[in-house]
C-alpha cells in the first residue's frame, strides 16, 4: 500500500506545556488509522498541526510523497484533507445541500444551479450509505444526521483523507455502528480516514492500524489483530488500569430523592421534561441514559435548584425542596457534581481553597455563618488536596491553572467530603484520564457504599452499566424504562434510547 | 479577569500599575516638552504642590470623596456589578443631606448625623431602582445607573432652582447651611482644619478591607464576580448580594455628596456640585487602578487627589495648564486597560484549546 500521509519528528510546545514531542506518524492509503491517546495526550493538538490550525515547532508533513507546509485550513483542504470537528460548523437554518456547497456551489451563467447542487449531494448520500434528506433544513436533523452532513461536506470537497475527531461522543450506540459501516465503505472506495478516539473498543472494532500517543509522545503502533485492549490501555496510561467493579449491591434503605409527576420547561417554554417520577434510595445508585437533549439535564437542574419547576413535586428526605433555594437544598443534604465543570463546577480566576470553599462557606465546620479565617480556609483546602490527589501548586494559586483531571478531582472532593445524602454526578468523568475515571468511579461507590443515594448522568454506557444499581432511561422528557443493568445489554439500552424498536437510529 | 492579576507574581518593575504609571508620566511629560514647558520643572511643582505644606491638607481632603467613592465602586465591581450611578447617588444624596441640614433645627450632634443618615437612604434608593430593575425585571443594571445620573441632575437642578432656592440669589442655590449642622473639622498634625470625614474614610477602609478577606458575604460577592453561574451552582444568592451592594454603594455615594456640602461648600450651589460628580468618575479609575482592594485604593486615591491638587500648584508655578493633571489620569488608565488587551489577547490566541470545551454538548446541540 502506498503511504498517503507522513508526519515526521513534529514537535509543538506552548508555555509549560511540550503538545507534541516529535511525533512519527505514518497513515497509508485506504486505512483506518486510529489515533488514541488520554485527554492531553496531544491527539488534538496533532491534529490540528495537520489540518493548518496550529503551526508546529518541529517537524515536516509529507503529503502522498510531496513536502509541505500546511498554513490553514484552505491549503489543508486542497491538499485532499477533511476533517469532521467535534463541535459541527453548519448554519442552522440552511439546508442540507446549502450547507454541503457553501463556497463552492455549482452555478451556470453565474446562478446557482440548485438542482445540480442538490443532485451531487444526494449522489454522494447514496454511493457512502450517509441517509440524509439534502432539502431537509440542519437546524431539524438530529445529531447522527449532523455528522453524516458534516462528512458530505468534506467528500464534496473531494477530501482523500477524512480526519474524524472523537465522532462517537454524541452518538447512540445505533448511530455509531452506522457511522463504522460509512467509515468501512469510505475506506472500501479508497479513502483514508483518521479516527481520533479514547474508547478501546471503538478501536478494536474499527480500526486497520492504531497510533497510542502518550503525554506527547507517539509511544506505539499496534495491529488490531495483533493486540488487546488491555495492551492499548497500558501503552495509553503507561501503567495496568483494572476496570472498576461494582460489586455486591448492598440493601437498599428509605427513599431520599423523591420525584413525583415533574414537569419542567425547556428554553422555548417547551415542557422538556414531562411528567418525570422518581426514587433514589439510600445505598442506591440510579443510572440515568440518555442521548444529549431528552430532558436529563432539565431535570437534573430543576432537583439542584438551578431552573424552576412547573408542575410536580421533589423531596429531600421528608422535606419538600420543589421551590426551595439552592442554598436550603444544599443543607437539606445535597450535594452536585455538575456536568460543566469550567463554567459551573469551578471558577477558573478563583483560587483552589476558593473553589473547595463554595457550598459550604456557612458551614459550622469552616467558621459558622458569618466569618471566614482565611487559615481555617486553606487549612481545608490542603486537607482536600491531600486526600483526593488534587495535584496544584498551591491552594492559592487559580483554579483556571489545573489540568482537566485534576480540576474535576477539585469538584469531586468538594461534593464528596461533606456528609450529604444524595449525590448528583453529572457526566463526573467526561474529559478526564484514565486514572481519574477510576478513582471517581470508586469514589461514587464508597459513597453508595457509606449509605447515601446516587443519581448518575452519563452518557457512556458503560459507566452507567459499571456503576448503576438501576438504570432508568430517559427519551423526550420522559422515563421509558427501568431496567436491571445486569440483565441488559448496550444495544437495548441505546434501542430505549431511540424511543424503542420503533426508531432506528 | 481583573482579578488574575492578583495570582500572577510580577517584581514591582514590571507589575501592570508602575508600568502604567510610568507610561501616563512619560507621555505627560513629552506633552509638556512638545508645548514648550520643562517637563522636570513641572512634575517637582506638582510634587511638592501636592504633598508639602498646606497642599498636602488640600490633597488629603480631596482624597475623601475620591476614596470613597471609589470604595463604593470597587463595592460593585468586585461582584460584577456595573454601577456607573456613583454620580447620581451622590447627587440626590447630596442635596437630601443638605435640605434637612438646613430645614431641621436641634444641636449639631442630632442635625448631622441626620442630614448623613438622609443623604445616604436617598443615595441607597437611588441605586436600588437600578438593582432593582436587573433583578425583577431584567434591565442591564449598568445602562439604568449611568442614565438615572441625567434624571437625577435634572430633578435636584429643578429642586435648587425652584423649590429649595434661596430667594433672590443670583444663581441656583440653596440657602447656607447653618453653622451648627456643618461636619465639624479637626486640627491634623499642624497642617490645619480637616474634616473628620478622614477618619469615617480610613474606617471604611479597614472595614472594607476586613469584610472582602474575613467574612462570607464577602468571600461570595468576590465569586459572584468571578463567575454568576459558579456562585448560584453553591447556593449564592446573587440577586440578594445584587440589591445589598448596590444599596450600599448608593449610601456611600449619598454620604459622600452629603459631606461635600455640609462638611465643604455649606451651599448646595447646582453648577457646582455637577462639577464635583467628577470624583465618582475619578473613584471609579482609582478603583480600577487599585484592583478593587482597599488599601491600594486608599493609595491610588490620595495619589489621584494629589495629581490634581498638584496639577493646580504647577499651573501656578510653571504655567503648565492643570488640565494635564486630568491627562495623567487618564493615560494611566489608558495604559493600565491596554495592558490588559494585550495579554488577553495573548492569552486567548495561543494554548492548546482544552478539547473539553469541545465536547461541551451545548455547542453540538446549538447546531
Amino acid at each position: 500500500m502506498t503511504v498517503e500521509l507522513e508526519l515526521r519528528g513534529i514537535t509543538k510546545r506552548f508555555p509549560g506545556v511540550l503538545a507534541c514531542d516529535r511525533i512519527d506518524l505514518t497513515v497509508r492509503a485506504g486505512e483506518i488509522h486510529c489515533i488514541v491517546g488520554e485527554n492531553g495526550a496531544g491527539k488534538t493538538t496533532l491534529m490540528s498541526v495537520l489540518y493548518g490550525l496550529i503551526q508546529p515547532d518541529e517537524g515536516e508533513i509529507v503529503v502522498r510523497g510531496e513536502r509541505t507546509r500546511i498554513g490553514s485550513p484552505l491549503e489543508a483542504i486542497s491538499l485532499g484533507l477533511g476533517m469532521v470537528h467535534q463541535a459541527f460548523k453548519l448554519f442552522p437554518t440552511l439546508t442540507v445541500t446549502e450547507n454541503v456547497v457553501f463556497r463552492q456551489e455549482p452555478a451556470r451563467l453565474g446562478i446557482i444551479d440548485r438542482k445540480a447542487a442538490v443532485g451531487r449531494v444526494h449522489h454522494l448520500a447514496q454511493a457512502y450509505g450517509l441517509s440524509v434528506d439534502p432539502r431537509a433544513t440542519v437546524e431539524s436533523l438530529p445529531v447522527g444526521v449532523l455528522q453524516r452532513v458534516e462528512i458530505i461536506k468534506a467528500l464534496y470537497r473531494e477530501a482523500s483523507v477524512l480526519i474524524l475527531d472523537e465522532p462517537t461522543a454524541v452518538l447512540t450506540p445505533q448511530e455509531r455502528d452506522r457511522l463504522f459501516e460509512v467509515m468501512r465503505r469510505l475506506r472500501d472506495a479508497g479513502r483514508t480516514i483518521l479516527f481520533i478516539t479514547h474508547k478501546l473498543g471503538e478501536v478494536m472494532a474499527v480500526a486497520d492500524r492504531i497510533t497510542v500517543l502518550r503525554q506527547g509522545r507517539a509511544v506505539a503502533e499496534l495491529d488490531p489483530g495483533a493486540t488487546t485492549p488491555a495492551e492499548i490501555s497500558r501503552h495509553m496510561t503507561g501503567r495496568d488500569v483494572a476496570p472498576v467493579r461494582r460489586g455486591a449491591d448492598e440493601p437498599v434503605g428509605d427513599p431520599v430523592l423523591s420525584i413525583r409527576d415533574l414537569e419542567v420547561e425547556g428554553a422555548h417554554g417547551l415542557a422538556t421534561v414531562r411528567g418525570v417520577s422518581l426514587d433514589v434510595r439510600a445505598s442506591e445508585i440510579v443510572g440515568i441514559a440518555a442521548v444529549a437533549g431528552n430532558g436529563q439535564s432539565e431535570l437534573i437542574e430543576a432537583i439542584v435548584g438551578l431552573r424552576s419547576v412547573r408542575a410536580g413535586h421533589i423531596n429531600l428526605g421528608d422535606v419538600d425542596v420543589t421551590h426551595a433555594a439552592v442554598a436550603m437544598r444544599r443543607r437539606a443534604g445535597l450535594s452536585y457534581i455538575p456536568e460543566d465543570r469550567h463554567r459551573v463546577g469551578t471558577a477558573a480566576a478563583a483560587t483552589v481553597a476558593q473553589n473547595l470553599l463554595m457550598g459550604y462557606q456557612r458551614s459550622a465546620e469552616l467558621g459558622g455563618g458569618r466569618w471566614l479565617l482565611p487559615a481555617v480556609v486553606d487549612r481545608h483546602a490542603r486537607d482536600l488536596c491531600d486526600r483526593f490527589s488534587i495535584r496544584a501548586p498551591d491552594t492559592g494559586a487559580a483554579a483556571g491553572t489545573l489540568s482537566g483531571g485534576n480540576l474535576q478531582r477539585l469538584v469531586v472532593a468538594r461534593e464528596m467530603s461533606h456528609d450529604s445524602r444524595l449525590l448528583i454526578a453529572e457526566q463526573p468523568t467526561r474529559g478526564v484520564d484514565i486514572g481519574a475515571i477510576a478513582f471517581i468511579h470508586n469514589q461514587i461507590l464508597e459513597a453508595k457504599r457509606r449509605g447515601r443515594a446516587v443519581l448518575l448522568v452519563s452518557a457512556e454506557l458503560t459507566e452507567i452499566q459499571a456503576l448503576s444499581s438501576r438504570i432508568l432511561v430517559m427519551f423526550e422528557g420522559r422515563i421509558v424504562a427501568d431496567l436491571d443493568p445486569d440483565a441488559v445489554d448496550e444495544a437495548e439500552i441505546g434501542l430505549h434510547m431511540t424511543g424503542g424498536a420503533s426508531v432506528g437510529a | 479577569m481583573l482579578e488574575v492579576y492578583r495570582h500572577r507574581a510580577s517584581s514591582a518593575v514590571t507589575h501592570p500599575v508602575t508600568l502604567a504609571l510610568g507610561a501616563a508620566f512619560g507621555l505627560g511629560g513629552i506633552i509638556i516638552a512638545v508645548t514648550g514647558g520643562n517637563p522636570f520643572a513641572a512634575f517637582s511643582d506638582m510634587l511638592l504642590g501636592a504633598f508639602t505644606g498646606s497642599g498636602l491638607r488640600n490633597t488629603l481632603g480631596r482624597s475623601i470623596p475620591i476614596v470613597a467613592m471609589a470604595l463604593a465602586v470597587s463595592l460593585a465591581f468586585r461582584a460584577g456589578i456595573l454601577n456607573l450611578g456613583g454620580e447620581g447617588q451622590m447627587l440626590m444624596g447630596a442635596l437630601t443631606g443638605t435640605m434637612i441640614a438646613i430645614t431641621v433645627p436641634g444641636p449639631g450632634y442630632v442635625v448631622v448625623p441626620l442630614a448623613l443618615i438622609g443623604g445616604a437612604l436617598v443615595g441607597a434608593a437611588w441605586a436600588l431602582l437600578s438593582a432593582l430593575g436587573q433583578t425583577r425585571v431584567g434591565v442591564p443594571l449598568l445602562i439604568t445607573s449611568l442614565l438615572l445620573n441625567y434624571v437625577a441632575r435634572s430633578i435636584t437642578s429643578y429642586l435648587v432652582r425652584f423649590p429649595f432656592g434661596e430667594p433672590g440669589a443670583a444663581f441656583a442655590t440653596t440657602s447656607p447651611v447653618p453653622p451648627t449642622a456643618r461636619i465639624p473639622k479637626m486640627e491634623l498634625l499642624g497642617m490645619g482644619r480637616m474634616s473628620i470625614s478622614l477618619v469615617f474614610v480610613l474606617a471604611l477602609v479597614i472595614l472594607l478591607a476586613v469584610a472582602y478577606r474575613r467574612t462570607v458575604v464577602g468571600y461570595e460577592s468576590e465569586m459572584i464576580g468571578l463567575s454568576g453561574p459558579f456562585s448560584r451552582y453553591g447556593g449564592v444568592n446573587v440577586e440578594r448580594h445584587t440589591v445589598a451592594i448596590m444599596a450600599a454603594a448608593g449610601a456611600i455615594g449619598g454620604l459622600v455628596g452629603t459631606h461635600l456640602v455640609t462638611g465643604e461648600t455649606y451651599r448646595y450651589i447646582d453648577a457646582d456640585m455637577i462639577a464635583q460628580t467628577g470624583f465618582a468618575w475619578t473613584g471609579l479609575m482609582v478603583a480600577l487602578l487599585a484592583f478593587n482592594r482597599p488599601l491600594p485604593i486608599l493609595a491610588a486615591g490620595i495619589l489621584f487627589a494629589g495629581l490634581q491638587i498638584g496639577g493646580f500648584a504647577m499651573e501656578r508655578s510653571s504655567g503648565v495648564s492643570w488640565q494635564l493633571a486630568q491627562v495623567i489620569q487618564a493615560l494611566v488608565i489608558v495604559a493600565l486597560v491596554s495592558r490588559f488587551v494585550v495579554t488577553w489577547k495573548r492569552t486567548g490566541s495561543d494554548g492548546d484549546a482544552p478539547s473539553e470545551a469541545n465536547t461541551d454538548p451545548a455547542h453540538v446541540g446549538s447546531v
